[in-house]
């Protein structure tokens, strides 16, 4: 009997010496987790830059839509002018205005320009803390997308090309010769 | 055979100045009977509302997108023969070959111009 407790307590020993490793390990990592998860600025992220992205990207299609509604009203006014001597004045009158409207184009490259930055930003936070973390992403997707994306295979739709259309105007027509 | 000027034509778009593009485009080629509807389900009630000359479509919309207006068009008896043009940024040959089995006349990949527009118009209204 006082072999088997002087027996049990020599193995209790290393045990709690590994619990404890262990538990200094967890606390570690935790540590680290926190560390990792402070440098991701979350808060930071959600309060200031992606509202941020938001509101730039609706400014950009609010100036575009803007610009494109000024360009074609002036189109149209010129397709409507009558063929007199004031024509030509009337027509560079109008140029003007277009000229005017494609000023837009330098603000959204701007915008554009600022939400690139905080994507890059936000990419370089996010594959640095999945890194630290050695996080794995999850099976299967989420339910939203998959959804979408049965949606877009079921009705064939593949968005325009990055690069231009994939099939040429002259052989779609081929197609229908 | 000459383009009937005075048929009616449904412009088919989510993306209104697309629409107001393509109304021009053809007010330039001299038709002036131009509806639109901004997706394939507002399409169909006024394609059961008015006998329509010429259906010209963008894909992508919601609810409703172009190919299965397409396919819901040649599905009803009294639709069916009404010509139907996609014009569309959809430009992969899967996209063309899928429209051209559910019977689309003609089609046209985005960006286009009035040329493009005016004998594909042809091709389908004018033979």
């Amino acid at each position: 009997m006082a072999l088997a407790s002087r027996t049990r307590k020599q193995n209790a020993a290393p045990e709690k010496s590994s619990l404890i490793s262990e538990l200094v390990e967890i606390a570690d990592y935790i540590a680290h987790l926190r560390t990792e998860i402070a440098a991701l600025r979350a808060n930071e992220l959600t309060r200031d830059r992606l509202p941020m992205a938001h509101e730039e990207l609706g400014c950009v299609v609010t100036a575009t839509a803007g610009a494109t509604n000024s360009i074609m009203t002036v189109a149209e006014e010129i397709l409507s002018l009558p063929d007199d001597a004031n024509y030509r004045s009337a027509v560079e009158m109008r140029m003007n205005d277009i000229f005017e409207a494609c000023t837009f184009q330098d603000i959204t490259g701007q915008r554009i320009g600022k939400v690139a930055e905080a994507l890059r930003n936000l990419e370089s936070r996010l594959s640095r803390f999945a890194a630290a973390v050695k996080a794995r992403d999850e099976g299967g997707i989420d339910p939203e997308e998959a959804k979408r994306r049965k949606r877009n295979e079921l009705l064939i739709l593949n968005g325009p090309q990055v690069k231009g259309p994939a099939t040429a105007q002259d052989e779609i027509d081929a197609m229908f010769n | 055979m000459a383009l009937d000027l005075g048929m009616p034509i449904l412009v088919v778009d989510d993306y209104q100045t697309m629409v107001r593009i393509i109304r021009n485009l053809l007010k330039q080629l001299g038709f002036e009977e131009v509806d639109d509807a901004s997706d394939g389900t507002a399409a169909l009630a006024r394609l059961k509302n008015r006998k329509y000359g010429l259906v010209i479509s963008d894909w992508n919309m919601e609810p409703m997108t172009g190919y299965e207006l397409l396919r819901h068009v040649r599905a009803d008896e009294a639709l069916r023969t009404t010509p139907f043009i996609m014009v569309t940024a959809e430009s992969k040959t899967e996209n063309v070959i899928a429209a051209k089995k559910a019977g689309v006349n003609n089609y046209i990949v985005k960006p286009f111009n009035a040329a493009t527009l005016k004998s594909k118009i042809e091709a389908v209204c004018g033979a």
